[in-house]
C-alpha cells in the first residue's frame, strides 16, 4: 500500500474537471488512471471525448500487427466505456477498413454521438454502414476516403452542422440530398471530388469550402454565406463543358451572396466565373473584406472582368491578393487593349477601404501593369502594396520598378515593398 | 451614515466596488470590473443584486478560500483587459500554472466553483500535461494518492497497457509472488501439518524464480513437485472436498468464476515454460489464450489443465475454511488413538 504523505487533492475533483483532464491525455495515458487508485478505476470510463491517433497503440515494424492491435484495443475501450459517448475521433494510418468499425459505429449510433471523425489507412475505402446514418444527434461529421450511401428512408441530420467530406465515393444526387435534408448545416467542405454538378441548398450555410472537380456549381439557397473558398481543378472535357455553357457562371456562383466576407479562389476559379454574361445586374458585396485569387489569368480579358467586377462590387474591401497564374505571358494573342482599363474602370472609383494588396508572380507585362496603375489610383487609404516578380530577371524587374515608380498613388501612406526571392 | 443611504438609493451597476465573502467567512471588498468577469459573481450581481455592501456580500463557494480568490482575481485583472495580445496573454498563463500541483488542484477546483471556464481549461491542461506520460507510480507520487486496488484489479486486461510483453509477465509473476509470501505469512501461523503446503509454496517461488533463470532446474523441481501433489492429493482431497474448495474460490472472489479461471490461465503459461520446454516463451508476444493452446498436444492440456487447477485452488482457497477441514481431519485421527486410553477424553470431545 502506499504512504499518503499529503493530502490527496486530484482525486476528489469533480467528474467534469476530470473528464476535462483526461480528455486533454492521449488516450493510452487516460486508460492508465484506471490503476491508480480505487477511485479512478472508472474515472477514465465516462469520458465523452475518445480520440484515437497515430499514437494510441505503440508501433512496431510489423504492420499487421499494429492494426491488429489498434482493432483490439479501440474494441475494449469501447467494451468497457460507460455513459453517452459525445466525441470518437479515429485518425489512424494504421487501422485498415474491417468489419469491427461498422460494430463501433453501430455502438456509437447507440449512445448518443454528436461528432464523428473517421480516417483510415489510404487504401481501400471504407464503407460507411447504413447504422451512421441513425445517429440522430449527429453536429459533425467528417470522413476521409470513405463510401457513403444513404438509405432511402434518410431524411436528413437535423443536428448537423458541419460537414466534411475528403475523398468519398458518393452519388451526386447523394450528396445535394444530403446537405439540403440538414437545415442547421453551417460548415460544409467537400474535397476531392470527380466531375461533380452540385447544387448547394443550405440557408444556415455560413462557410463553404470546395476542392475538386467540379462540372458546375450553383449556390441557389445560401443567403448567409459568409466564407468561400473553392479550388477547382480542371480536365480537359470539362473546360469544354465550360466552352459550351451558356449560363452565367458568376451570377451562378456569387449572385446569392450578399454577406459574403471572406472570398479565396484558387486554381481555375476566375476562369470559372468568366464564363457566361454576367449582365449587368449590379451585386454589391458590402461585407466582404478580403479577395484572395489565384492563378488569374491576367491575359484573358474576362477573368480581368471578373477580378474587377468583384473588387468593385465590394466597397469595404481591405485585402487583395491576387497572383498571376498564366504559363506563357510573353506571347499575347491579341494585343494588349489598352482602352480596356479605361473603359471598365470608371476614374471616379475608389476602393475606399483598400489597406493590404499582395500581388505575386509577377511578370511585368502590360496587362499587370495597368492594374497595378489602377489600384494605386484608386485606393486613398492603400498602405501597403507587396509586389514578388515571378522569374528573377534583373532585367525585367528593373522595367517592372521603373513603370512602378511613375504611378501615381492617390494614398499618401502607400509603401511599395518589392519582394525578390 | 448618508454613504449608507447612497448605496440603498444607487442601483447596485453603478457601484465600482462588490463585496465578496470566502468559504473562511472573512469579506473583502473587490473591483465590480474584475468579479464579474466570473459568471458566477456576475450572476450574483445581475439577477440577485446581491454584493453591493458588507451586509449582503456575494457568498463564495467553499472551494474559493482568500488565497485562491487572490490568484483567481489576478487573472481576471489580467485578461479582461482587451488590449493584451494573444503572446502576452499566453505568457503569463504558463507563468500562472508554475505553483505545486496541489494548489493547481485546489485553483482548478476554485475556478470551476465561480464557473471561470477559461481559468478551468488553462489548470486542467497544466495538470493533463503532468500526468502525461508518467508511470502510475510517478503520478501516485505527486498526487498523493493511496495505492488501494488489489493486485487482480490491476491486472485485468486493458487496464494494466504496458507496452513490453515481457513487463506484463515480469508484473503477473511479481503479483503471484506476492500472493503467496501473504500465503506464507498465515502459513506460519498454522501447526506442523501444514508444513507439507509451506514447502510446496517454497517450490512455488523457486518454480517461479528459477523461470527467469535456468529451466533444466526447473524439470527437477517440477518433478518433486509432481510427487508431493499427489501425496497431498490422497491425503487431502475427496471429490466433495475439491468441488466445497472451488465454490469457496467462488464466493470469496465475490463475482463469476471468471477469476479463478483467469489465474489458472495466468499460470498456463508459466507452467506452459515447463511442460514444453518452450524456449522461446518469454520472448513471445502474444499472450492469448487461443495461441497458448496452439502450442500444446491436447493430452498434456489436460493434465496441465488439472495440474493447473490444484494450484490455483491452492492459492485462492480460503486458509481459515481449509484450516478446519485439517483439524477436523487430524481430530479423527487423534479420537481414534484415543479412544483406548482415555474415555473421558472422547466423552468431552463427542
Amino acid at each position: 500500500m502506499g504512504d499518503v504523505l499529503g493530502p490527496d487533492f486530484i482525486s476528489d475533483l469533480p467528474q467534469s474537471i476530470i473528464e476535462s483532464i483526461l480528455t486533454q491525455l492521449p488516450i493510452r495515458d487516460a486508460v492508465r488512471t484506471s490503476i491508480l487508485s480505487s477511485k479512478w478505476r472508472y474515472k477514465w470510463a465516462s469520458m465523452t471525448h475518445l480520440v484515437f491517433d497515430e499514437k494510441c497503440v505503440p508501433l512496431c515494424n510489423d504492420r499487421d500487427g499494429v492494426d491488429k492491435s489498434i482493432v483490439k484495443f479501440i474494441t475494449s475501450v469501447l467494451f468497457l466505456h460507460q455513459g453517452p459517448i459525445h466525441k470518437f475521433r479515429i485518425t489512424n494510418s494504421y487501422l485498415q477498413s474491417c468489419p469491427e468499425i461498422d460494430q463501433w459505429i453501430l455502438f456509437l449510433s447507440r449512445n448518443d454521438i454528436k461528432e464523428l471523425v473517421l480516417e483510415l489507412e489510404e487504401g481501400e475505402f471504407f464503407r460507411i454502414p447504413s447504422c451512421l446514418f441513425n445517429c440522430k444527434k449527429l453536429t459533425r461529421l467528417e470522413l476521409f476516403r470513405c463510401e457513403l450511401e444513404p438509405p432511402l428512408t434518410f431524411k436528413g441530420f437535423m443536428c448537423l452542422k458541419s460537414l466534411n467530406l475528403h475523398q468519398v465515393l458518393i452519388s451526386p444526387d447523394a450528396i445535394d440530398s444530403i446537405i439540403s435534408s440538414c437545415p442547421l448545416l453551417e460548415s460544409l467542405s467537400l474535397s476531392y471530388f470527380d466531375s461533380l454538378a452540385l447544387t448547394i441548398r443550405a440557408p444556415n450555410l455560413k462557410y463553404l469550402n470546395l476542392e475538386g472537380e467540379f462540372k458546375d456549381i450553383c449556390l441557389e439557397d445560401t443567403p448567409l454565406l459568409v466564407e468561400l473558398s473553392v479550388a477547382m481543378y480542371m480536365t480537359d472535357d470539362i473546360a469544354e463543358h465550360f466552352e459550351q455553357s451558356s449560363n452565367c457562371n458568376f451570377f451562378k456562383f456569387l449572385g446569392g451572396v450578399p454577406n459574403l466576407e471572406k472570398l479565396v479562389g484558387h486554381i481555375y476559379f476566375t476562369k470559372y466565373l468568366s464564363i457566361g454574361n454576367p449582365g449587368n445586374l449590379p451585386i454589391i458585396y458590402n461585407n466582404l473584406e478580403s479577395i484572395e485569387l489565384y492563378q488569374v489569368g491576367f491575359e484573358d480579358m474576362n477573368e480581368m472582368l471578373v477580378v474587377l467586377r468583384l473588387i468593385t462590387s465590394s466597397p469595404n474591401l481591405k485585402e487583395l491578393q491576387i497572383s498571376q497564374g498564366s504559363s506563357n505571358m510573353s506571347s499575347a494573342t491579341d494585343a494588349p487593349n489598352m482602352d480596356f482599363w479605361a473603359k471598365k474602370c470608371p476614374s471616379d472609383s475608389t476602393l475606399g477601404h483598400l489597406k493590404v494588396v499582395k500581388l505575386t508572380d509577377m511578370c511585368g507585362v502590360p496587362q499587370e501593369m495597368e492594374f497595378i496603375k489602377f489600384l494605386l489610383g484608386c485606393s486613398p487609404v492603400l498602405e501597403i502594396m507587396s509586389i514578388a516578380p515571378c522569374v528573377h530577371d534583373m532585367e525585367n524587374e528593373m522595367r517592372m520598378l521603373i513603370e512602378l515608380v511613375k504611378f501615381r498613388r492617390a494614398s499618401t501612406k502607400a509603401e511599395i515593398v518589392f519582394t525578390r526571392e | 451614515m448618508s454613504e449608507i443611504d447612497i448605496e440603498v438609493i444607487k442601483p447596485e451597476m453603478m457601484k465600482p466596488y462588490i463585496w465578496l465573502q470566502t468559504s473562511d467567512g472573512s469579506i473583502q471588498q473587490v473591483e465590480q470590473e474584475i468579479a464579474k468577469f466570473c459568471p458566477l459573481i456576475c450572476q450574483e450581481i445581475m439577477q440577485k443584486g446581491m454584493g453591493s455592501s458588507k451586509n449582503c456580500a456575494i457568498c463564495l463557494p467553499q472551494q474559493v478560500n482568500p488565497a485562491m480568490l487572490s490568484i483567481v482575481l489576478d487573472y481576471c485583472r489580467f485578461h479582461q483587459l482587451p488590449g493584451r495580445s494573444n503572446k502576452e496573454r499566453k505568457s503569463y498563463d504558463e507563468k500562472l500554472i508554475r505553483m505545486d500541483t496541489n494548489r493547481l488542484c485546489e485553483l482548478t477546483s476554485a475556478a470551476d466553483s465561480l464557473k471561470l471556464r477559461p481559468l478551468v481549461d488553462l489548470t486542467s491542461r497544466a495538470l493533463a500535461r503532468i500526468i502525461e506520460g508518467k508511470t502510475p507510480e510517478e503520478i501516485r507520487d505527486i498526487f498523493h494518492i493511496p495505492d488501494d486496488l488489489t493486485e487482480e484489479e490491476k491486472l485485468e486486461p486493458l487496464k494494466n497497457i504496458t507496452d513490453d510483453p515481457r513487463i506484463r509477465l515480469l508484473n503477473r509473476l511479481y503479483a503471484k509472488k506476492r500472493k503467496e509470501l501473504k500465503e506464507r505469512e498465515k502459513l506460519k501461523n498454522v501447526n506442523a501439518e501444514e508444513r507439507v503446503d509451506e514447502r510446496s509454496v517454497d517450490d512455488l517461488l523457486s518454480f517461479i524464480n528459477g523461470k527467469e533463470s535456468d529451466r533444466k532446474g526447473n524439470k527437477t523441481s517440477k518433478n518433486k513437485k509432481k510427487n508431493r501433489r499427489k501425496k497431498e492429493q490422497q491425503k487431502n482431497s475427496s471429490p466433495k472436498d475439491a468441488s466445497e474448495l472451488n465454490k469457496e474460490i467462488v464466493e470469496a472472489h465475490g463475482h463469476n468464476t471468471r477469476p479463478a479461471s483467469s489465474a489458472a490461465v495466468r499460470i498456463g503459461p508459466t507452467s506452459n515454460l515447463d511442460y514444453t520446454g518452450n524456449g522461446t516463451f518469454i520472448d513471445d508476444v502474444e499472450f492469448d489464450d487461443e495461441d497458448i493452446d496452439d502450442e500444446i498436444d491436447p493430452e498434456l492440456k489436460e493434465k496441465i489443465d488439472r495440474e493447473v487447477e490444484d494450484f490455483a485452488r491452492r492459492l485462492n482457497s480460503n486458509w481459515p475454511e481449509r484450516m478446519q477441514d485439517f483439524l477436523s481431519s487430524g481430530q479423527e485421527r487423534k479420537t481414534t488413538l484415543f479412544t483406548s486410553d482415555r474415555p473421558g477424553f472422547l466423552s468431552r470431545h463427542a
